[in-house]
């Protein structure tokens, strides 16, 4: 067993948890965390794709994508909280 | 299987795959964001096993202490805003649980087929491995992450800058005004350490982006260290963004776009192409857009956490639509 | 020393460089836009000879050339898309000076600019892009774009309808990423030729199943359109027509492109795809049927002409694939600009009657005659009433699922055809009543300035009809895609 069978498995089902959870999470902040899950388990699969066993290094494009992929996803993340967030202040501001 | 190591990765990635279900089914919302910092972290220790330290770095410092500072921050919001500190915020329209088990069932079984997918492709397949290797030479760094980031696949880069842009502009036209939720309490103590760790947080911040270009580190994981700074600012209130500081703000965000592009468009010519950088000044370029866009990273990530565009509201143009 | 400037080049960073401007300068937002928009028009124009004179044109961006740098690459297809994004873009700019000229607009007036030119620039990107990984970020570039624009208003509402589409579209984009993923692991590159080079396999299956369903979400094909109704139909305006008219042609783009690369391994799969189609067009005929404001039944017709252009895709099967997305080409173009012209005309009408309350349009004392001969006129296009571009979009569906002896695709769409005849005769209708109350005549003049741009759309969709056969040879320049790589 090589580390990239145990954590190519491991990013699967974290994207498959993610999946779940965006589509049952109630709460809306819930529903970002599920989406930032399922990004983690792709970027989980990249990162093993470009796994070499050792002493060769690995590929290093792979690693150059999840440092994007991360950043767009963070980007992502912040609009989704803004638009909960202005949101939640218009509904209280309702009720009010 | 007598691999010391093997036990160890076996133990990481169940714990990674509980932390994530604990975090998606534990009722209180900050637990929730507590289990997914620990997750994020544990992620990032899993990448460092796989030999990829950079993606490492920049899912500990962005994808989970970035992401989990929002988080927080949001909640913290929603919980003023709601007035009770208990309530859960989203007005729940509730799903019947059928359709949340054949949801749940059908994700099962997509992941199933992903997994039996995963298991049937090459171990280690084929890669850009002898590509990057042979052009290492030619792009003016010598860390391969670095080289693949700013110079290979910079188009991709630039565009990744484009879409943080494109975030600020968003949230600033989602939210207005000047924070009118209290910044979380902060004890004197915290206090006293943030204005000792500033220092600090900016030397490891610059040493990234420095060592970027030889090692692990650069543009993203810097810039999300200096960010840091930012949010820290923000959070003990040293810094409070005013009306006024918006231009300069505005300035610090398009300043790693615009250079990027800038240089990518400049530098063709004489037979080269856009992001065809001279040999003899690429590691000049490169540390030029790294250097603009870390800036623009720091001061974006933080903005992207302070969270709204701060005009002053008058209460007629309160509700402009 | 002078850089060579490349018409492809252009196209993305001439918006890019108008949206850091109006961010800077919010003051001047709108002339550096129309602006930008002009000048981009310009290079689409520029690339459009260049791809006419020479076929397929590439762009190795960085001098390393696929796999290891990312290409631009513009054919028939993209150049066709490209002119689609900034002259029906272009208008809708022109349409927008006036439909956000109030003066409680003016935050509105700021953000539109910056946020419509990086959804340019996006756009764009996708039609010349030739990297699935480079078409990842561009999707997010376009959904953040396109979110901004959606909750422009800032409405209650629109702020729901944003966050459900913000929540569909990292989804969406992120089951793109995975299928990216489990391409690297399989092929080990990323490039359109990488796919056309990668030997079938489960990898390869479950990559293609997880990129189409991700694409499938963003574009919103039955039963995954849930966020799009509300979201197009609660945004301003010009956002509407930006979003409806354009932004969802982006991942049908990228959904030919890479079925073109990646076949569909099984009949069944087409024949699937079809009938989603087909529910896609029954159910949002019977919603548009049932909607109550005016927007809403035009953003279920987009969510009816989605569907049919995934017939087009479908309807030969397997075998007629190689014809088949000409078809759905033009049915993509002539929406783009029939929808285009009947948001701006919808969101002229609810500006000059106050409201959009479809049964209440006949009590309106004040007539936009302009805009509502407008809308009459793209109704026209999107139902496929010759010589409309949208009536040979719809016969070129029929006539080749009769000649592979599909005739359920051609009862499907009639029945379409029917039901879209119904639903806009609703408003038709309305527009049509002359018995009631008027407005003196001093009070009202029927038309405005503001209707030109949208009018024009709405004739351009019909007169594209004429020159269908250009059209056709135009976008199959560079076709079959893979040649020229």
């Amino acid at each position: 067993m090589t580390p990239d069978l145990i954590y190519g498995v491991t990013g699967i089902a974290v994207f498959g948890i993610g999946l779940v959870g965006a589509l049952c999470a109630q709460e809306r902040l819930r529903r970002v965390l599920a989406l930032k899950l399922c990004s983690v388990g792709a970027g989980f699969l990249l990162v093993v794709g470009a796994w070499r066993e050792p002493p060769d290094t690995p590929d290093p494009v792979p690693h150059a994508l999840v440092i994007t992929g991360i950043v767009v996803m963070v980007s992502a993340t912040a609009v989704a909280l803004a638009l909960i967030r202005r949101l939640q202040t218009l509904e209280a501001e309702d009720d009010a | 299987m007598t691999d010391p190591l093997v036990i160890f990765d076996l133990l990481l990635a169940l714990a990674i795959v509980a932390l994530a279900i604990a975090a998606l089914s534990v009722r209180d919302l900050y637990a929730m964001i507590v289990l997914f910092v620990i997750f994020g972290l544990l992620s990032a220790l899993a990448w460092v096993r796989l030999s990829a330290p950079d993606v490492a770095l920049a899912e500990a410092a962005i994808g989970t202490g970035v992401t989990g500072a929002l988080l927080l921050k949001t909640l913290h919001h929603l919980r003023f805003a709601s007035g009770q500190r208990s309530a859960c915020m989203t007005p729940a329209i509730p799903v019947p649980t059928g359709v949340m088990l054949a949801n749940a069932a059908f994700c099962g079984l997509i992941t199933l087929g992903l997994a039996v997918a995963f298991l049937g492709a090459p171990a280690a397949g084929p890669g850009f491995d002898a590509l990057v290797a042979g052009a290492m030479p030619a792009s003016g760094v010598d860390h391969p992450v670095t080289g693949v980031l700013l110079n290979f696949r910079a188009y991709d880069t630039l565009m990744e800058v484009v879409v943080l842009l494109a975030a600020v502009v968003a949230v600033w036209q989602i939210e207005r005004g000047l924070s009118d939720a209290p910044s979380p309490e902060m004890g004197e103590v915290w206090q006293g350490f943030a204005r000792l760790a500033l220092p600090a947080i900016v030397v490891v911040g610059t040493y990234l982006l420095w060592v970027g270009a030889e090692a692990p580190g650069g543009a993203f994981q810097g810039g999300a260290v200096l960010a840091a700074v930012g949010l820290l600012l923000l959070l003990t209130r040293a810094y409070v963004p005013q009306p006024h500081h918006r231009g300069i703000a505005r300035g610090a965000f398009v300043l790693g776009t615009g250079v990027f592009a800038l240089v990518a468009l400049l530098v063709a010519g004489g037979g080269r192409v856009a992001f065809e950088y001279p040999l003899d000044h690429a590691k000049t370029l490169i540390l030029l857009i790294e250097g603009m866009v870390t800036i623009s990273i720091a001061v974006t990530l933080a903005a992207l956490f302070h969270g709204r565009e701060p005009v002053a509201l008058r209460k007629e143009v309160r509700h402009d639509t | 020393m002078t850089p060579d400037l490349d018409p492809m080049i252009l196209a993305i960073f001439l918006p890019l460089f108008g949206a850091i401007a109006a961010f800077m300068l919010p003051r001047a937002a709108a002339l550096i836009g129309l602006v930008t928009l002009a000048m981009t028009t310009g290079a689409v124009f520029w690339l459009a000879q260049r791809v006419l004179a020479s076929g397929a044109v590439i762009v190795p961006l960085g001098g390393w050339g696929a796999p290891l740098g990312i290409d631009l690459r513009a054919d028939g297809l993209s150049v066709a898309m490209l002119l689609l994004t900034s002259a029906v873009g272009f208008l809708v700019s022109v349409a927008a000076l006036d439909s956000l000229k109030g003066a409680d607009q003016a935050r509105q007036r700021q953000y539109f600019w910056p946020l419509w030119l990086l959804l340019l620039t996006g756009m764009n990107g996708v039609y010349l892009s030739t990297d699935i990984f480079n078409l990842y970020v561009m999707i997010e570039v376009i959904a953040l774009a396109a979110v901004g624009l959606t909750v422009l208003s800032g409405t209650k509402a629109a702020l729901r309808a944003g966050l459900e589409y913000m929540y569909a579209s990292i989804l969406g984009a992120l089951l793109f990423l995975m299928g990216v993923g489990f391409v690297y692991m399989q092929a080990g590159r990323l490039d359109f030729a990488g796919l056309i080079a990668a030997e079938p396999s489960a990898a390869m299956s479950a990559a293609l199943a997880l990129m189409i369903v991700g694409l499938l979400l963003k574009t919103a094909l039955f039963p995954l359109h849930f966020w799009l109704p509300a979201a197009h139909a609660n945004a301003t305006a010009p956002a509407s027509a930006l979003l409806s008219g354009l932004v969802v042609k982006a991942a049908l783009y990228i959904f030919l492109r890479l079925t073109t690369y990646m076949p569909l391994p099984d009949e069944i799969l087409i024949t699937l795809i079809g009938a989603l189609g087909a529910g896609a067009v029954l159910w949002g005929g019977l919603q548009a049927l049932r909607a109550e404001r005016l927007k809403l039944l035009v953003a279920w017709s987009t969510v009816v002409q989605i569907g049919l252009i995934f017939i087009a895709f479908a309807r030969a099967g397997q075998v007629g694939l190689a014809e088949s997305w000409k078809a759905a080409a033009l049915l993509i173009l002539a929406h783009g600009v029939a929808k285009a012209a009947m948001f701006l005309a919808a969101g002229r009408i609810k500006d000059e009657i106050g409201h959009d309350r479809i049964r209440d349009l006949d009590r309106a004392p004040v007539r936009p005659t302009l805009a509502q001969f407008t809308f009459a006129l793209a109704a026209i296009s999107l139902i496929g009433l010759p010589p409309s571009l949208g009536f040979i979009g719809k016969w070129s569906l029929m006539e080749g699922a009769m000649a592979a002896g599909y005739w359920h695709w051609v009862a499907i769409t009639m029945i379409g055809t029917f039901m879209s005849v119904a639903y806009f005769s609703r408003v038709l209708s309305a527009f049509l009543r002359f018995d009631r109350v008027r407005a003196p005549v001093g009070e009202h003049q029927g038309w405005a300035l503001a209707d030109a741009a949208p009018l024009t759309l709405a004739l351009t969709a019909i007169g594209l009809g004429l020159m269908a056969a250009p059209i056709l040879r135009f976008i199959e320049i560079g076709y079959p895609f893979g040649a020229a790589l």
